[in-house]
């Protein structure tokens, strides 16, 4: 059965005389790579210090390419060797050196805050121990680390961005704003040309409407010229037809007078009549007064001349002429009855 | 520190279009602003990208070293980083098993040199004879 190779960590861990020194270089050495602002040279130099005289350069040189390379697996072997292999307070010194290698500027990065705390962990320090630890080494309290997630903390570290940001936007709105009083001009050229155009339609409409009333007078006063003669004729016709009335009656009197005399009720209320009139009206024989009012009314409603006035002459003509019959008839069985 | 990605629902390595998306589609007024002033900007985001991987890889170391609950791993860090154990055994386990594997095919080694060196040495004087051989053979046809 083949065995997998051995990783430079591990042929490191393997010929060094104290893995537990072994594991702190590495780990050393990974809080160094996640320090702000040193080349890789005063990286090297900073280890090398470090480093007991035991520890050859070669190995160094591996251990600070395995903590470039972020190496998880490498990382995970010494922290189970630290974990496993020191008693605590061999780990106090661990902890003690790891922070001196990440606060030498006086600053501690925000990577490296994570990374103490893990290291604080695995060596089962309390935070208060952490505490007065750091507070020692780098003369400062150890802080909450700051949270690059939020705005606020782009705001105070990077505000030449939103200076930029700031003006970007000020040009954005100015030139919004002269785009926008361009539209407003556009908007009110186009408005006055639009007004322009409507008053014009609107004269045309006025002249239109002027010239429609004038026809429309004209139309009115020929039909009113024209229900006056239909009227008058009418008038004329009655009268023509109430004279030849009378002339009959005359006649009909002197008739009367000359022959049996006496019986006028009865020759004029000849049963023969009587039911013609109530014919004309719409009604059989033995109709009372009331019943031949409602009737007269009805039919007289229906056949009133000034309802046909608007269709045509001789429909107006016809008209009249049945409004008379029926108005004789009515005042035949008014009379009679 | 929360890991915007998460809270996105985006993949670290998303592309600044799929970012531009989903902030613009984000229902949270404050993560919106915070997302959009972190992710959006070109340098902002490669720092936080790099503070994301390592600490990242500290969460995954934790997870393997049952340091999920430490005293220091607390906060929204310790919520959005979390991430389940994962099934990578010891790596001490794993050396130590290795070298004591090395260690005995060293042994073995040791052991078995002696025959093997003398199979070896007959093999090839076998193969030497033969190829000899042959040659001779060759020789002899061609005349």
């Amino acid at each position: 059965m083949p065995i997998a190779r051995f990783s430079p960590f591990e042929l490191v861990l393997l010929q060094s005389h104290s893995q537990v020194d072994a594991a702190t270089l590495l780990l050393q050495a990974w809080v160094l790579t996640h320090r702000n602002g040193i080349t890789a040279g005063q990286r090297y130099r900073r280890l090398a210090q470090e480093a007991t005289e035991l520890v050859p350069s070669d190995h160094l040189q591996t251990l600070m390419q395995i903590a470039a390379e972020h190496d998880i697996q490498a990382v995970q072997l010494a922290a189970e060797v630290l974990r496993h292999e020191s008693p605590h307070e061999q780990g106090m010194a661990v902890m003690h050196r790891t922070i001196s290698v990440a606060t030498d500027d006086g600053q501690l990065s925000l990577a490296n805050h994570y990374i103490l705390r893990f290291i604080a962990d695995l060596l089962g320090l309390t935070p208060a121990t952490l505490e007065t630890l750091f507070e020692e080494i780098a003369g400062a309290p150890l802080t909450a680390p700051q949270d690059p997630s939020r705005d606020a903390y782009w705001r105070e570290h990077n505000p030449a961005h939103y200076r930029r940001r700031a003006e970007r936007e000020a040009e954005a709105e100015r030139a919004r704003e002269e785009a926008e009083q361009a539209d407003a001009r556009r908007d009110a050229e186009r408005r006055e040309r639009e007004q322009a155009s409507q008053q014009k339609k609107q004269a045309r409409r006025d002249r239109a409407r002027a010239k429609q009333e004038r026809r429309q007078r004209q139309q009115e006063e020929k039909d009113q010229r024209r229900r006056r003669d239909a009227y008058e004729r009418q008038a004329h016709d009655r009268r023509q037809r109430e004279e030849q009335y009378r002339r009959h009656q005359s006649d009909y009197r002197d008739r009367q007078h000359q022959g049996t005399g006496g019986h006028r009720a009865q020759a004029s209320t000849s049963p023969d009549r009587t039911l013609r009139a109530l014919a004309v009206l719409g009604l059989s024989r033995g109709a009372s007064r009331t019943e031949i009012r409602r009737a007269y009314r009805r039919m007289a409603q229906m056949h009133h001349p000034d309802r046909f006035v608007a269709e045509s002459e001789s429909r107006a003509a016809q008209a009249s002429m049945r409004f008379q019959r029926i108005k004789k008839a009515h005042d035949y069985l008014m009379k009679t009855l | 520190m929360r890991d915007l990605y998460q809270r996105l629902s985006l993949p670290p390595k998303a592309s600044p279009r799929q970012i531009r998306r989903a902030v613009d589609t984000c229902p949270n007024r404050a993560l919106q602003q915070d997302a959009d002033a972190v992710l959006t900007v070109a340098e902002h985001r490669d720092s936080y990208d790099a503070l994301h991987a390592t600490v990242s890889d500290i969460s995954r170391l934790r997870a393997r070293l049952g340091l999920s609950h430490g005293a220091h791993w607390q906060g929204s860090v310790a919520n959005d980083f979390a991430c389940p154990p994962d099934d990578a055994v010891g790596q001490n386990a794993a050396l130590m098993g290795r070298v004591s594997q090395a260690a005995t095919h060293y042994n073995r080694w040791q052991r078995l040199r002696g025959p093997w060196l003398i199979t070896a040495a007959i093999i090839t004087a076998a193969c030497m004879g033969f190829a000899g051989g042959l040659a001779l053979c060759l020789r002899l046809g061609a005349l």
